[in-house]
């Protein structure tokens, strides 16, 4: 249930990617709103590693078909980046706007590195560049993380309540793959 | 030991989903064109949504610039306001019209000229990626007959080729992603190379590789397609070079290109479904069937 409202909210964010920010103002750069529906499950509790990889898996996949993109490029290094994610919440608590936006910031810089080596084994005619437009794609996806991983917060409250009332509530107290320090 | 077998289970799904991952990067680097059918299947399910958003997105921009228009209007002439307003209004609506025909016209007046049978199509995303220059197009009429590595052109010029096929929407390699590959001449000097587009840039450039050291290229000069390779008619403008790298060494010229075609602002384009007519080396050959074999695959 939770994974196919958040497949469902990441097709539509990976949509208004691709289509209304085309006439925004900054047209060489978009917000890697996929990369947010990745850090929203890698960062919450509430997922399990395992189910937190295969929504970044089929996020990535997603965006590869949308993006015009080699198919498995994007898929691959989001579930690196759920791993991240997760590594990142055992030692972070990444709450509150600024927290979300640096840290949407820091991992879009890490996810266009590692697109960057995956495309350069796929397709080695382009080499590794392209990072130049990395900082303000991380610029604005950091200022439309608090936003969105705001959004994914309220959904996962939403479940968890509908998933209260019929006693199948999932909370952080629930088993957690990852031992909290 | 529950928790420790649990463990596993999460570490070994999330070890098959990575390698789910990798298996499809090698698949799609062996045949970058082909989809799987739950490849086509996604599509299908995307591609009339990103339509339908980007014909919402066109006309709620241009909602916001009437009203910008007519707030102005109103604040230079008050009495007038109502009338000037509604004029404005109309002039806004037939200039839009107007630009509209404009560009259907030329995209026709082009179709006219391009020694090839044509379909058009609309652009419905572009970029959504800034690591894959690649622009999706929806194909009204005569999508069966759209294939891989057709090329892709405007009014101003090329535009790129096809890259992926899903009924009536089309992927195309825009000239300016690392990937595309373009025979081309620089008419002044008779120089040609291969135009590839550059990754490395912010921008929309490209840049011409193995151009022989010759005739010197100059900023300004113009370059077409130079029609090798059978896929794209020769003659085709792709853009100018706007940077001559000073002091490369070696047996090949170092140019950088800015397209003709404006990327950001690319709404129709046309696409080449067969090739130009091959050339008749024989006069009474005239009674053969005019077009030659398809190349595209």
């Amino acid at each position: 249930m939770r994974s196919a409202i958040t497949l469902v909210v990441a097709y539509l964010l990976l949509i208004l990617q691709s289509t209304v920010l085309e006439l925004a103002p900054v047209r060489m750069a978009t917000p890697s709103l996929g990369l947010l529906v990745v850090l929203h499950v890698g960062l919450s509790s509430k997922w399990t590693i395992s189910s937190a990889a295969m929504v970044a898996f089929a996020t990535g996949y997603l965006f590869d078909l949308v993006s015009g993109a080699p198919q498995g490029v994007h898929a691959f290094v989001f579930v690196l980046m759920a791993l991240f994610a997760r590594a990142l919440s055992t030692r972070l608590a990444v709450q509150g706007i600024v927290m979300s936006a640096v840290t949407a910031f820091v991992a879009t810089l890490l996810s266009s590195a590692l697109i960057v080596i995956v495309r350069a084994q796929v397709a080695p005619e382009g080499g590794y560049g392209g990072l130049r437009q990395a900082p303000v794609e991380a610029l604005l996806t950091g200022f439309f993380a608090p936003f969105v991983l705001g959004l994914f917060r309220r959904i996962d409250g939403k479940v968890d309540a509908a998933r209260s009332r019929v006693g199948l509530a999932r909370g952080p107290q629930g088993f957690d793959p990852i031992p909290r320090r | 030991m529950v928790a420790g077998s649990k463990k596993l289970r999460e570490a070994a799904v999330v070890a098959v989903t990575l390698l789910v991952a990798i298996i499809a990067l090698r698949m799609s680097a062996k045949s970058p064109g082909d989809l799987s059918a739950l490849d086509r299947g996604i599509l299908r399910l995307v591609s009339p949504a990103q339509s339908a958003m980007s014909l919402i997105a066109r006309a709620i921009t241009g909602v916001a610039g009437r009203y910008v228009e007519l707030t102005h209007v109103r604040a230079e002439n008050e009495t007038l306001a109502r009338e000037n307003q509604k004029l404005r209004a109309e002039l806004t609506e037939m200039r839009r019209l107007a630009e509209e025909s404009g560009r259907y016209q030329r995209l026709l007046g082009l179709r006219d000229v391009t020694p090839a049978e044509t379909i058009a199509a609309r652009v419905i995303a572009v970029d959504a990626s800034p690591y894959f220059r690649v622009a999706r197009v929806d194909i009204d009429h005569g999508e069966s007959s759209v294939r891989h590595g057709m090329p892709v052109l405007t009014p101003d010029g090329v535009v790129g080729r096809i890259n992926k096929v899903a009924g009536k929407s089309s992927d195309i390699l825009l000239l300016v992603d690392p990937r595309s590959a373009i025979d081309v001449v620089i008419p002044r000097t008779g120089g040609r190379g291969i135009l590839r587009g550059k990754a490395a840039e912010n921008g929309y450039r490209c840049s011409i590789e193995y151009l022989a050291r010759g005739e010197p290229a100059k900023e300004g000069d113009a370059v077409v397609t130079s029609g090798l390779g059978g896929a794209f008619p020769r003659n085709l403008a792709v853009g100018h070079i706007t940077k001559v790298i000073p002091g490369s060494v070696g047996l090949y010229q170092e140019v950088e290109v800015t397209p003709d075609v404006d990327f950001a602002r690319l709404s129709e384009v046309l696409v080449i479904v067969a090739p130009p007519p091959a050339p008749d080396p024989d006069p009474a050959a005239r009674r053969l069937p005019a077009r030659g074999p398809m190349v595209y695959r």
